[in-house]
Order: structure tokens, then C-alpha cells, then sequence
């Protein structure tokens, strides 16, 4: 790689990293408690043991603070979504 | 999980593996100071400080991958597997060691940033002596990264376990890319070729118990009507049956040892068929919170227990005993002529169904 290149891909890297770094704190603070109940009462070491992913997904962990979601996606597999289909077509 | 979150839920059993796992560490980068001290007096303390890391990494690494398929081959290593996360986030401090010391060493004091630096250095892809193999090393490290980052179970959660396990499975493509930064990195300058065949050797372990382990597993993971095993109506019920009402005989209900399970594969997934007390109940066979194998745990006080963190399920229900509230699927189940029938329609996870009763003449329906 270019050393042109590697400078605009280490600028982009470092860009990406500092705003996730300054989203996380936000996070971790405000906004982890809105989209995950258990979230509420975590203590400080479960803050700081969450930021640097925070730092490094904040897209998706903004979007869904954002979007207003107060709890964790459910998990999608072959026997829940077939136990789902089959709840809907029963009319439950 | 119905407690909030903490950074670690200690207990007895993991400080006694992470007093272990420190011990053993220190004691690794002890013996290969010390012996790289004495084979090779002249080289510098960072850099013997920085393969010392390095080095540690990697064998932890190896460590990290053949424990899933060695607890799959023997149940007597499960528990090295109970904590496994804590060795890869230890992994990962020493790949950060080994990476700090890189930079400090060769990337500190240039023209341009570290990072630059890193990813401008040796671009000659055609030659084995100067090929870029920093660039590797760095790709592993961000994967490993995020692997560490996200190890906590708030990320299990609010990823889901299948996001999260695909996610967790890029340490493959990590280890790829470590094997060729240690092939064309530190390998390079080495005229010993005892160091080039452990690497061999790792990866060919690596590599062989994860073959041996996916052909043993193989079998389960058969649908069971292109198996060829039998699909039935049950006769004297036969007539009351609805037209997509049928029976999937698994097993013989013998072949269920006491407390422990069958597992076979239904409607695209596997699934636990357990025996315990003169029952049987089947239930979808992912543990709701690191998708572990429940069908290779025991019953335990009455309760299914994963045999990865000890999550346990009611047979019955599939729902963890209050005040947890971990759900799984879970499949009406008969026991007809010494045989195990189950619908293969799962119910949504947590539904209760009657568990089928060993001897009963006429067997137990959902």
C-alpha cells in the first residue's frame, strides 16, 4: 500500500475510532439503559467493560438508541421462527 | 438473566481458573525470557519482550481453539471450555503487549504515524523474505479486538447469539492471518527450524481435531426423514390424527442413558430429547445464552443444565427456574413400543407440554 493511500485509510481508522470514543461515553451513560432493561442498574465496571465495543459498533448501537427500542432483539433460528409461524397460523 | 449486569459474575469456580490462567502465563514468558536470555544474550529486552508476548498469544490462541473440539471428542475437558472467554480476552492482552512493543520498536520514531507506517511497510507482496507481514498481524488484531470487546454478555444479548457466535467464529480468519504473519515475519529471519515445525505442528492439531470433531458430529445433523429412519403414525391413534399430524420415531428409549439426552436433528435444527425419573421431554438443543449444546449437558436437580455456563432449563417448559427467564423451544414427545416419537413441529420457546412416561401403555401426548 501506498504510503498515500495507508495515510487517508489511518485518518479514516483514527476518525471512526473518535467518534465511536465519544459515542460510548454517551452511551455507557445515557443511553444503555434505554435499549437493554438489565442495562439500569449495571455497575460501573459493566460500563467499562462495554465501552470499547460500544466504541467500535457505535452505528449499530446508535441506531437503535435512536430508533427508540427499549429492549434486545430476539434471537432468530430455525425452531423459533418455525414455532412462530406455527403459533400465527393456529390464531394464537 | 433477570440480574442486572456486572463486569464479571464471579464465582468460586472462575477465579480458581483465572488464578490458573495468570499463573500459567507468567510462568510462560518467565521460562521464554529466560531461555531466550541464555540462547541469545544479545538481543534487546523489548524485543525479547515483544516475541515473549507474541509468542504467549499464539500458544493461548491454540489453546482458545482446540478446547470446542475437545470437549466435543471428551466431556473431560469441558471445563476449560467454562471460561473460555476470559482466555481469549487474555490472549488478546498479550497480542496488545506484543503489538505496543511493534510500534514502539519499529514504527515510533519515523516520518509518518505508526498506523501509516504499518500499512506502507514492506510492499513487496512477490518476495517470501519481505512480504508485508505487519499488515497481518494488524488485520488479526482488529479482529481479535472486537472479539474482546464484545465479550461480555450484554454483547450476547444485544447481538443475539447467533450474531454473536458468526461474529466470534472470524477468530478462524484470525488465526489464518497469525499463522502467515508468524510464516512470514519471525520465521523468516530464523535459521532453527524448530520454530517452524511447532507452527506446523499447532496447525496441524488445530486443523485435525476440528475435522475428527465435525465427522463425529456429522450424524446429528442429518434431517431425520432423509435418514431414513422411520415416520409414523402411531397405529390405534392413527385415526385421530389431522393430516399434517405426524410422528418422528428417533430412538429407542433405552438408548437414552439416565439424566442425559439423544440428540437428533428436526424441522432444520438440533434437537435434545432428554430422559430423567422414568420421563422424556425434548426441547430445542441451543442454550438461550451462548447457544451451547444442551443436548450434551445432564438434568440436573430436575433441570436441564448446559454443559458451557451451567444455564439450566425446566424438561418440561424449556424455561429457566425463576427468577431467570431463559426460554428454548420444545417438542411434544411419545413413547410407543420401546420407542421415542416426537412431532417435529417446535412450540414457541418456554410452551409447557406433558413429558412422555416410560412404560406407559398407551404413551403420553402433548
Amino acid at each position: 500500500m501506498s504510503v498515500d493511500v495507508a495515510w487517508w485509510v489511518s485518518r479514516a481508522v483514527l476518525a471512526y475510532g473518535l467518534v465511536g470514543l465519544l459515542f460510548a461515553v454517551l452511551f455507557v451513560s445515557l443511553g444503555v439503559r434505554r435499549v437493554d432493561p438489565l442495562a439500569a442498574e449495571g455497575t460501573l465496571g459493566f460500563r467499562l467493560a462495554i465501552l470499547p465495543g460500544c466504541a467500535l459498533l457505535w452505528p449499530l448501537m446508535a441506531r437503535r438508541w435512536l430508533s427508540g427500542q427499549r429492549h434486545p432483539p430476539q434471537e432468530r433460528s430455525a425452531h423459533r421462527a418455525a414455532a412462530a409461524a406455527q403459533h400465527v397460523d393456529d390464531g394464537a | 438473566m433477570a440480574h442486572s449486569y456486572r463486569a464479571v459474575g464471579w464465582n468460586r469456580t472462575k477465579k480458581v481458573y483465572d488464578r490458573t490462567l495468570v499463573l500459567g502465563v507468567l510462568l510462560f514468558l518467565a521460562l521464554f525470557v529466560g531461555a531466550t536470555a541464555t540462547t541469545n544474550p544479545d538481543m534487546s529486552a523489548e524485543i525479547m519482550l515483544m516475541r515473549a508476548f507474541g509468542t504467549g498469544a499464539f500458544v493461548l490462541l491454540h489453546v482458545v481453539l482446540v478446547i470446542g473440539p475437545l470437549c466435543r471428542l471428551d466431556r473431560r475437558w469441558l471445563p476449560l471450555l467454562y471460561n473460555r472467554r476470559h482466555l481469549g480476552v487474555a490472549m488478546f492482552v498479550l497480542g496488545l503487549l506484543h503489538a505496543v512493543l511493534a510500534v514502539v520498536v519499529y514504527h515510533a520514531f519515523g516520518d509518518v504515524d505508526p498506523l501509516t507506517s504499518i500499512l506502507s511497510a514492506n510492499a513487496r507482496i512477490d518476495s517470501l523474505s519481505q512480504f508485508p507481514f505487519q499488515p497481518l498481524g494488524l488485520a488479526a488484531f482488529g479482529i481479535l479486538l472486537l472479539m474482546a470487546a464484545t465479550s461480555h454478555d450484554f454483547w450476547l444479548a444485544n447481538l443475539t447469539p447467533p450474531v454473536w457466535k458468526a461474529l466470534h467464529m472470524l477468530v478462524y480468519v484470525a488465526y489464518g492471518l497469525l499463522v502467515m504473519h508468524v510464516a512470514l515475519g519471525a520465521l523468516q529471519a530464523e535459521t532453527s527450524a524448530v520454530l517452524a515445525g511447532l507452527t506446523g505442528a499447532g496447525l496441524l492439531l488445530v486443523t485435525l481435531l476440528h475435522v475428527i470433531a465435525a465427522l463425529r458430529e456429522a450424524p446429528a445433523d442429518v434431517p431425520h426423514a432423509a435418514a431414513g429412519d422411520r415416520v409414523s403414525v402411531p397405529h390405534g391413534v392413527a385415526a385421530d390424527q389431522s393430516a399434517d399430524d405426524c410422528w418422528v420415531a428417533v430412538c429407542p428409549v433405552d438408548s437414552i442413558p439416565e439424566g442425559r439426552a439423544h440428540i437428533t436433528c428436526l424441522a432444520g435444527e438440533r434437537v435434545a430429547v432428554f430422559r430423567w425419573d422414568g420421563r422424556v421431554a425434548a426441547v430445542s438443543n441451543a442454550c438461550q445464552h451462548q447457544n451451547g449444546p444442551l443436548g450434551e449437558g445432564r438434568v440436573i436437580d430436575g433441570c436441564i443444565t448446559c454443559p458451557w455456563h451451567g444455564y439450566q432449563y425446566l424438561p418440561a417448559s424449556g424455561r429457566s427456574p425463576p427468577p431467570f427467564d431463559e426460554r428454548v423451544p420444545t417438542f411434544a414427545v411419545r413413547v410407543e413400543d420401546g420407542h421415542v416419537l416426537i412431532d417435529p413441529r417446535p412450540r414457541p420457546p418456554g410452551t409447557e407440554l406433558e413429558p412422555a412416561i416410560i412404560g406407559d401403555a398407551v404413551g403420553a401426548g402433548s
